[in-house]
């Protein structure tokens, strides 16, 4: 009796989310399988890397990281620079300095960056914001309305604000949203609903099912990736087809691993090879789980998981 | 190998004739499971199922020992299904040809990896000791030097000469990695003359399949597999191939660990190596061969791996001990919460961001978050009593500020009282907020406020002795006056087998009743038992909180508060307090039931059916131990550990009513139909059942969840469910109830069964 394979492509399909427009727009999503089973039908699109540009960026002070960015000065100049970075696929623009909390720069100052940005880069923009919803929902709409046409996407809407975020960034602006809910898969299968409710178009919708960094209850992440892929494919479930996108340098640089200094880890050895490392592993997890794009910040990191997707694509 | 009870149960005879000496065919099937009688006791199992049995119960996947080390014996492919069993292990490699230096330099800096999270040791666990060359006495030079750091081995060898002269200089926690599709048959008889396990490869699956068929047609299943292949990409595909085709399509050839090498797939490549490692240990590596293990490697892959093979149903703890913080020594305050693992990550994490130090003290609360273990009675004051005597922190710690948490803010009393000389001051509710609360220095008002009512409190403190219940009742019960309140208790008949509802909505987590039993003010609990009684409710459940204080005289008045006003409806008595219990039944009339005592589990609260059987009351049989049962297999151990336990005491079997626990569909929806099985399960062998049935719906829309209780008590009640814990006022649920009552022929039907219903004739 000889050993036949069986492959198990699926009936169901993740949908299919360009961003960006040109000859660097990306599709994410597209594959009817679960993540690198190419023995079992072609991925459709490979999984791709966004560069997270910061506007507390100039604090990062990793020494291979500084030196990436040496000289620059605006984030117009970050993402000049992070558009080079080898395996780069799309920027992140993260302004983290709006918090009102934090430094509370201004919507206007924000968007005015933004927009240096785009009329500097032809990657695919990505937004992310500050965490705080009334912050947060201003700054998305202005910005999606300052980049009309380049087809961005926004991080994120969630059940708190999908109502104004889906309407403004979605529907009036024409831009892809994102649907943020925290390693609940019905969660976030009801906010796909309501926002397609709100007659955004499925294919308009890129999902964040939740992040943590490896070690850090990273067990909920990889069990919620699991079962929306398996919803999404095994049972058709249109509400749960859409691509998901993993920010990962966002929470894997703030724990204890990356960030503890050398002199109080004497141990450890080098502290930016330690964030790497986070950073490397915390994203294959996430890609190996169902994420179709994950969000970077060190060129290492990205130069090595861009080879681990190119290898198992 | 562990033979499935249920799967024994299946072929049995199902007649429950009790000649094998046990109650029922189940309880039978699951001791011959668990190896305590042999099934030849039963004179009914044909030797056509005793043949089966072996054949079917033979698990997808088979566990390897090798040393201390446990490889495979997975059920499932995803960790939702069920729980990952066998956590991953690492190896580093060494090789005959990569010079003596650096062997040394390898094995030394591997050494350095070791340490502790969470509990768990973090190391190398084997060491993979690769042969290149043909003298045996080179490649046992190697093996010395590696099996010297006393890690087992992995021992990487193709040559029948050399793998003989490797294991007779090393011992038995190895793994001869040599059969390929050319020396199978020698290597084959040096693996088993050894004893060792012997790791197979071949250069693709159907001659890796053929192997293995080879293999254990000479009687070897004492086997791993080497799905390493040229690239990742067909390395992924083996893994996945071989692990799905085990416990998918349920071929046992394939039903073996894996050893997935990522130092060949990534040669040189640390970094490619981690990212390799970390898919590997989500998708089916058992044994993952590393170059090195550097710090910037493995504390990422040990952290993935800890999550990865976390159990779902049994929440990662961390160990229960003072953590200090940001430099705190013996004069910094003092910081309360429990032992969640995720609790404590967020809190730590936030205090560390403060900059103030302080002593963080994680009490034991079974890994639950804090409001789940203070409503299970996991975290209280007895419990934080017990952990500051536990950790001696009296003598440890010199500040006295205690902060708990603002979620258990009602908590400060109690603490306040089991923990003289502290000051106890309520925390933020959410961890956010303790960066600020600390750096301002909030808690230091409070600390203050503390001492001076403490002060104050043990000017007036006299020592009181302990009351008898009579003494209690008779001094501390206040007299019970009858209300009209318009409504009748009708009564109930214990023998008729109408489904028994148990009205939950007397309960100390509602904040009315909670403020009505603190203050003795029956109104508020009288209204809520008209209304429940008038739904049409059997018995009512009275929870009356911890009570740890004034448990007996609280339950002693709740129970004939509620008795004397309402013809002695029968009553189930809620709360971890076994005294109050206790005093409930002293005061108790059965004219129209036993007692329910609210409630037993297979865990620390077993002793609550020695309680129910000495107080001849009905009890409330939890099928868990620690957190929810994994499947049904283990609701069936604890419902048969109990049922062993109420029969030894002369209970009757009928008077343990066994709660499978109802899962919340919201997070636990796959697990529903195993509840649904388990009440099948008792039912099939005569037993009672009961539970929160409403707990499906937890978190779902106001007006949805009658629809959902609706639907699966009626489900539950095809299934056998005898009673449920319900919110009788939920008119749809009731409905419901009655009318499967009417199909299951427990009641006569007229079409004034829904009672006197003009608005529906």
């Amino acid at each position: 009796m000889a050993f036949v394979p069986k492959t198990q492509p699926y009936n169901g399909r993740i949908n299919a989310v360009t961003l960006g427009t040109g000859d660097k727009a990306i599709v994410i999503g597209g594959q009817n399988v679960l993540p690198f089973y190419t023995f079992d039908a072609p991925v459709e699109n490979a999984p791709k890397i966004g560069i997270e540009v910061s506007d507390l960026a100039a604090s990062w002070d990793a020494p291979a990281l500084k030196a990436f960015y040496e000289g620059c000065t605006t984030m117009a100049d970050y993402a000049k620079r992070a558009e080079t970075m080898p395996g780069a696929d799309f920027l992140v623009l993260h302004f983290e300095s709006a918090d009102p909390n934090g430094a509370n720069r201004s919507v206007a100052d924000c968007v005015a960056d933004a927009k240096a940005v785009a009329d500097a880069v032809s990657m695919p923009i990505v937004i992310m914001g500050c965490k705080n919803i009334e912050k947060d929902g201003e700054l998305f709409s202005k910005i999606a309305e300052a980049l009309q046409g380049k087809n961005i996407l926004v991080l994120s809407a969630r059940s708190e604000d999908y109502k104004t975020v889906g309407a403004s960034v979605a529907l009036a602006y024409g831009q892809k949203v994102g649907a943020e809910t925290a390693d609940d898969i019905n969660l976030a299968k009801q906010l796909n609903i309501m926002l397609k409710g709100l007659t955004v178009a499925p294919e308009s919708i890129v999902m964040n099912i939740g992040t943590a960094a490896v070690g850090y209850g990273f067990e909920y992440v990889a069990s919620t990736l699991d079962r929306v892929r398996l919803a999404a494919l095994a049972q058709s479930d249109a509400d749960l087809q859409m691509p998901i996108i993993a920010p990962v340098s966002t929470d894997t640089w703030g724990v204890k691993e990356s960030s503890a200094s050398e002199e109080d880890e004497p141990a450890w050895g080098s502290r930016e090879e330690r964030a790497i490392g986070m950073e490397v592993s915390t994203a294959a997890a996430n890609l190996t789980g169902g994420a179709d794009a994950v969000i970077m910040r060190h060129p290492a990191a990205v130069a090595t998981i861009k080879k681990f997707i190119t290898e198992l694509v | 190998m562990a033979l499935k009870g249920l799967d024994i149960f299946k072929l049995s005879p199902k007649k429950n004739c009790k000649e094998c000496g046990s109650p029922t065919c189940m309880a039978f099937c699951m001791k011959v499971a668990q190896g305590a009688v042999s099934i030849d006791k039963c004179p009914y199992f044909s030797d056509d199922a005793k043949a089966m049995l072996s054949e079917q119960t033979a698990p997808p996947m088979k566990t390897i020992t090798v040393g201390d080390h446990k490889l495979g014996g997975e059920t499932v492919l995803f960790r939702h299904e069920k729980t990952l069993v066998s956590k991953n292990l690492y190896a580093v490699c060494v090789c005959t040809d990569c010079g003596e230096e650096k062997v040394d330099q390898k094995l030394a800096d591997m050494a350095k990896v070791d340490y502790e999270r969470i509990g768990e040791r973090m190391y190398v666990e084997f060491i993979y000791v690769a042969n290149k060359q043909t003298d045996p006495a080179v490649y046992a030079n190697l093996v010395k030097k590696a099996a010297a750091t006393g890690r087992s081995l992995i021992l990487s060898c193709w040559d029948v000469e050399c793998a003989k002269a490797a294991l007779a200089v090393c011992g038995k926690d190895v793994i001869l990695d040599g059969a390929t599709p050319d020396n199978w048959e020698t290597m084959n008889e040096v693996a088993t003359q050894a004893g060792v396990t012997l790791g197979v490869w071949a250069p693709n699956l159907e001659a890796l399949y053929d192997t293995v068929k080879k293999l254990e047609g000479k009687g070897n299943k004492n086997l791993v597999l080497d799905v390493t292949a040229d690239t990742a990409k067909e390395t992924l595909k083996n893994a996945v191939l071989v692990r799905r085709t085990a416990l998918k399509d349920g071929d046992r050839s394939f039903g073996y660990p894996s050893i997935v090498n990522v130092a060949k797939l990534a040669k040189g490549d640390d970094r490619l190596q981690t990212a390799y490692a970390s898919m590997f240990t989500e998708k089916y590596g058992s044994i993952i061969v590393m170059e090195n293990m550097t710090y910037a490697q493995a504390l990422p892959l040990y952290g993935l791996r800890q999550n990865i093979f976390t159990d779902p149903q049994k929440p990662m703890k961390v160990e229960s001990k003072i953590y200090p913080l940001n430099g705190a020594d013996e004069n910094s305050p003092c910081a309360l919460t429990v032992d969640f693992a995720l609790t404590y990550f967020l809190v730590s994490g936030e205090l560390e961001r403060s900059n103030q130090p302080v002593n963080l003290i994680i009490t034991d609360a079974s890994g639950m978050s804090v409001l789940t273990a203070w409503a299970a009675g996991k975290f209280s004051s007895s419990t934080v009593k017990k952990t500051f005597e536990t950790l001696d922190i009296e003598n440890k710690i010199k500040n006295r500020t205690l902060i708990i948490p603002g979620k258990v803010a009602v908590m400060k009393g109690e603490i306040q009282e089991k923990l003289p000389g502290w000051n106890v001051v309520v925390g933020p509710t959410e961890a956010v907020q303790l960066p600020k609360y600390m750096k301002d220095k909030e808690y230091e008002a409070a600390a203050k406020a503390a001492a001076a009512e403490n002060a104050a409190k043990a000017a007036t403190t006299v020592e009181v002795k302990e009351l008898s219940f009579d003494e209690l009742l008779a001094t501390k019960v206040p007299a019970i006056e009858v209300v009209d309140m318009g409504v009748k208790y009708g009564g109930y008949n214990p023998e008729s087998s109408t489904f028994v509802t148990i009205g939950e909505r007397i309960h100390c987590i509602s904040p009315a009743i909670r403020k009505a039993m603190d203050e003795r003010d029956p109104a508020p609990i009288l209204k809520r038992a008209a209304e429940q009684i008038a739904a049409g409710a059997t018995y009512l459940d009275v929870n009356i909180g911890p009570a740890e204080k004034d448990g007996p005289e609280r339950m002693m008045w709740a129970v004939k508060l509620l008795q004397e006003n309402f013809n002695n409806v029968p009553l189930a008595l809620d709360t971890a307090n076994k005294k109050a219990i206790e005093a409930g039944i002293k005061v108790y009339n059965r004219s129209n039931g036993k007692p329910i005592v609210n409630s037993a589990d297979a865990g620390s609260r077993i002793s609550n059916i020695d309680l129910a059987a000495a107080n001849d009351a009905i009890v409330i049989a939890l099928c868990s131990a620690d957190g929810i049962a994994k499947d049904n297999e283990e609701r069936m151990k604890h419902c048969h550990n109990m049922l062993e336990r109420g029969l030894s005491l002369g209970m009757e079997a009928t008077d343990l009513w066994f709660d499978p626990l109802f899962l919340v569909v919201k997070g636990m929806q796959d697990k529903q139909m195993d509840v649904l099985n388990a009440i099948k399960m008792f039912a099939d062998e005569g037993l009672k059942s009961t539970g929160g049935l409403s707990n499906n719906s937890n978190g779902a829309p106001k007006k949805v969840r009658p629809i959902m209780d609706s639907a699966l008590v009626a489900m539950a009640m095809m299934q056998g469910l005898t009673s449920a814990i319900v919110n009788p006022c939920d008119l749809r649920l009731m409905e419901t109830i009655k009318s499967c009552d009417i199909f299951k022929n427990h009641m006569l039907y007229s079409d004034s069964y829904l009672g006197d219903r003009p608005d529906l004739l």
